[in-house]
């Protein structure tokens, strides 16, 4: 079963490769240990075997020009060269005189001694040394002679390979066939070369479970190392699902990998944050908004209840009830309004208007608000056919327009203007009031901002340029706002035509 | 009792007024936060009711201005029922709060306790000899009857008994019975006390003449 968790899937797998690492590792320098001892086993073999092939009589020498031998009788690239065709002519007996010098390479004293025998063409032994192979391997001797007599024979003798060597338990043979056509068997324990390599095999073993320990050991806390940012972001996520929004994760190396993701994943639960923050004020903020409409028809009722009025004392509360009534229901629809924008639910009544005539229909109806306050209202209007809602632009209008007189100076003025340039409709509203403050420029459109937070009269409850950025939003417009201190405020709006 | 009432939305001022001077109280009122602060520096007011939202100065800064001067009972009105709203404005001076929307009879019970502590009662019930004073209910109990009593005399009352042993001049008493739209007469005052003497003993209000009436 392959475990959950990202930690112990990664040590499994770093374990399983390191394994297979070592093994390869340790196989191969096994292998070359093991090749090199037999190689240099193989040599003495091989010198031994000289040694006794000049100890016999020299073979007659081949002469150069002698017949090409049929070419089924070459022998495979690499193989070792056969002893002479069988059908050779019957030869003198042979004689074995090994040198003295040269005893030494047979001295049966050594428990691990060389041992030979060399037979002749007609497998009769002619030497042999005194420690001859253990009497088992007689049988294998056979076998050996069979495989060399059934081999062809060579007549290159300059490209004659080394012969070559069997092992066999604990013993390594080497059997040659001489040109002339006897067989030359040479042998040794390899007991203690056997041995050595065992012993290097469970040094390698040793070695290798040692270096796997230090390995996974390493790798476990290289592996801890890099899930541990994880474990931080997951643990400050988790604060954060707990309600705690003002959580982060602490970027120690902003430049990884991970330090990346931290970072982006800090982005965003400030966004997140800030929306919830959002949204809470703008929930208080609604609250707020109501609690004051409440508290009138909570005392105008109880107050008119407290004793028996006249029909005027009750028609009185009934008046001051509905007023309550009506700014609690203006901000009720605002709100919802400002609901249908942000879930994108509000449908537009889009059609072809004369969006001058809406202007100056706005300019009309808020013309009693500005004959009040003594403020003057110059359009300059340019008739232009525009595709949008023709009722919700007008509700923008009038909003720019209520605000320009409500916040001008006395006898100040208002100034519109509706031009085309470049295909869009560009309307400007302009008064000659005290201007905004540059600290609250940014908030205007915000739900709920009023320049004077106390001005809650008048059922301004400080939502309506925030409705009016969401309609001409919604018709993929622009509206901006540009102030100055004691030069006034121009609010812009751009829409598509 | 006479109170300030600070409050911007008029329909609100306007009820507000009505109940407490159904209630007995003299009622001032002022619409924003500077005619609000001009009252309540001028007058000796038993208590202020003051919205924290006024145009002008709001009510945290004529608190603020106040508290310089005055030690005047102040009730708040917020609209903010967060903690740090209610934590600022009672460690700005206001001795209650009351957040909207509020109950009429809620906005009386604080007023009246604050006025009590402000003369450091600490009950309802004022009890002077034979006579005893509800506050809560507004009753007078003489020989454990109650006695029909209007609510100025039983203003007048309250006050004299709220400051007990103390003699209270005649214009600290117009100023405390008598609002700013009462065309109060000089002999209106003698009317109430001989109609209280005539109910509690005649005992129960000493003239001291040249400086005003006293509850011993």
């Amino acid at each position: 079963m392959i475990p959950k968790s990202i930690k112990w899937r990664l040590q499994l797998w770093y374990g399983l490769i390191l394994v297979v690492v070592l093994a390869g590792f340790g196989f191969t320098a096994y292998q070359l240990e093991r090749n090199r001892q037999f190689h240099r086993i193989d040599e003495e073999l091989h010198h031994r075997t000289g040694v006794l092939a000049n100890a016999l009589h020299r073979p007659p020498p081949r002469r150069p020009d002698a017949e090409e031998p049929p070419p089924f009788d070459r022998p495979p690239p690499g193989q070792f060269p056969e002893a002479g065709p069988p059908d050779q002519n019957q030869r003198p007996p042979t004689e074995f005189h090994l040198p003295p010098e040269d005893t030494h390479f047979f001295d049966a004293s050594d428990p691990n001694a060389f041992y030979f025998v060399i037979r002749s063409r007609e497998n009769q032994e002619i030497a042999s040394s005194t420690n001859q192979a253990p009497g088992q391997f007689l049988a294998i001797e056979n076998f050996f002679i069979n495989k060399i007599n059934r081999q062809s024979q060579s007549p290159e003798t300059s490209r004659q390979p080394p012969p070559a060597a069997y092992s066999f338990g604990n013993f390594r043979n080497c059997i040659a066939s001489l040109p002339s056509g006897e067989i030359i068997w040479v042998g040794c324990s390899i007991a203690p070369e056997l041995a050595e390599l065992r012993r290097t095999a469970m040094k390698l073993a040793g070695v290798g479970g040692v270096i796997l320990f230090l390995g996974l050991a390493g790798g476990g806390w290289l592996v801890a190392r890099a899930i541990k940012p994880i474990n931080e972001i997951s643990a400050t996520a988790v604060r954060i699902s707990a309600g705690d929004l003002s959580q982060r994760i602490n970027v120690a190396e902003a430049e990884s990998e991970l330090g990346q993701l931290a970072a982006v994943l800090n982005a965003t639960f400030a966004r997140l944050e800030t929306a919830f923050a959002q949204q809470k004020q703008f929930a208080a903020d609604a609250a707020h908004e109501l609690r004051t409409p409440v508290s009138v028809i909570l005392t105008q009722t109880q107050t008119a209840l407290n004793r028996e009025r006249d029909a005027a004392g009750y028609k009185q509360t009934v008046e001051a009830c509905q007023r309550a009534a009506q700014r609690m229901r203006k901000l009720i629809e605002s709100l919802l309004a400002l609901a249908r924008f942000d879930a994108g639910q509000e449908v537009l009544n889009r059609r072809r208007f004369d969006l001058a005539k809406t202007i100056s229909d706005c300019a009309e109806l808020v013309q009693p608000l500005a004959d009040e306050r003594g403020v003057k209202i110059f359009a300059e209007l340019t008739p232009l056919e525009i595709t949008g809602d023709s009722e919700r632009l007008a509700q923008v209008v009038t909003n720019l327009l209520t605000n320009a007189i409500q916040y001008n100076r006395p006898a100040g003025e208002v100034r519109v203007k509706l031009a085309a340039p470049s295909g869009m409709a560009v309307l400007t509203v302009a008064d000659s009031g005290p201007g905004i403050a540059a600290a609250d420029l940014p908030r205007v459109f915000g739900r709920f901002f009023r320049a004077d937070p106390a001005r809650t009269g008048a059922g301004n409850a400080g939502l309506g340029l925030a409705i009016s950025k969401a309609i001409i939003e919604a018709h993929g417009g622009t509206i901006e706002v540009a102030s100055g201190e004691n030069t006034g405020t121009t609010f812009t709006v751009h829409l598509p035509a | 009792m006479r109170i300030l009432v600070v409050e911007d939305e008029p329909d609100l001022l306007a009820s507000l007024a009505q109940a407490l001077r159904e209630e007995g109280y003299a009622v001032d009122t002022a619409n924003n936060g500077n005619d609000g602060l001009f009252n309540a520096e001028g007058t000796d007011y038993d208590a202020i009711v003051l919205d924290v939202m006024l145009p002008g100065l709001d009510g945290w800064e004529i608190l603020k201005r106040l508290r310089k001067t005055k030690k005047t009972p102040v009730l708040m009105l917020t609209a903010r029922d967060q903690t740090r709203d209610r934590v600022k404005g009672l460690d700005t001076g206001a001795d209650d709060y009351v957040v909207k929307p509020f109950d009429l009879a809620e906005v009386f019970a604080r007023l009246r306790a604050i006025i009590r502590r402000s003369a450091n009662k600490t009950t309802n019930i004022i009890e002077i000899g034979e006579v005893k004073i509800d506050s809560a209910a507004r009753h007078v109990f003489f020989k454990d009857k109650i006695v029909e009593i209007t609510a100025r005399e039983y203003a007048l009352v309250e006050f004299l008994a709220l400051h007990r042993g103390e003699v209270v001049t005649r214009t600290q008493l117009y100023e405390h019975l008598f609002d700013e739209n009462d065309s109060s007469l000089s002999n209106l005052l003698d009317v109430h006390v001989s109609n209280i003497r005539k109910k509690l003993g005649a005992e129960f209000i000493a003239t001291r003449r040249g400086h005003g009436y006293c509850i011993e």
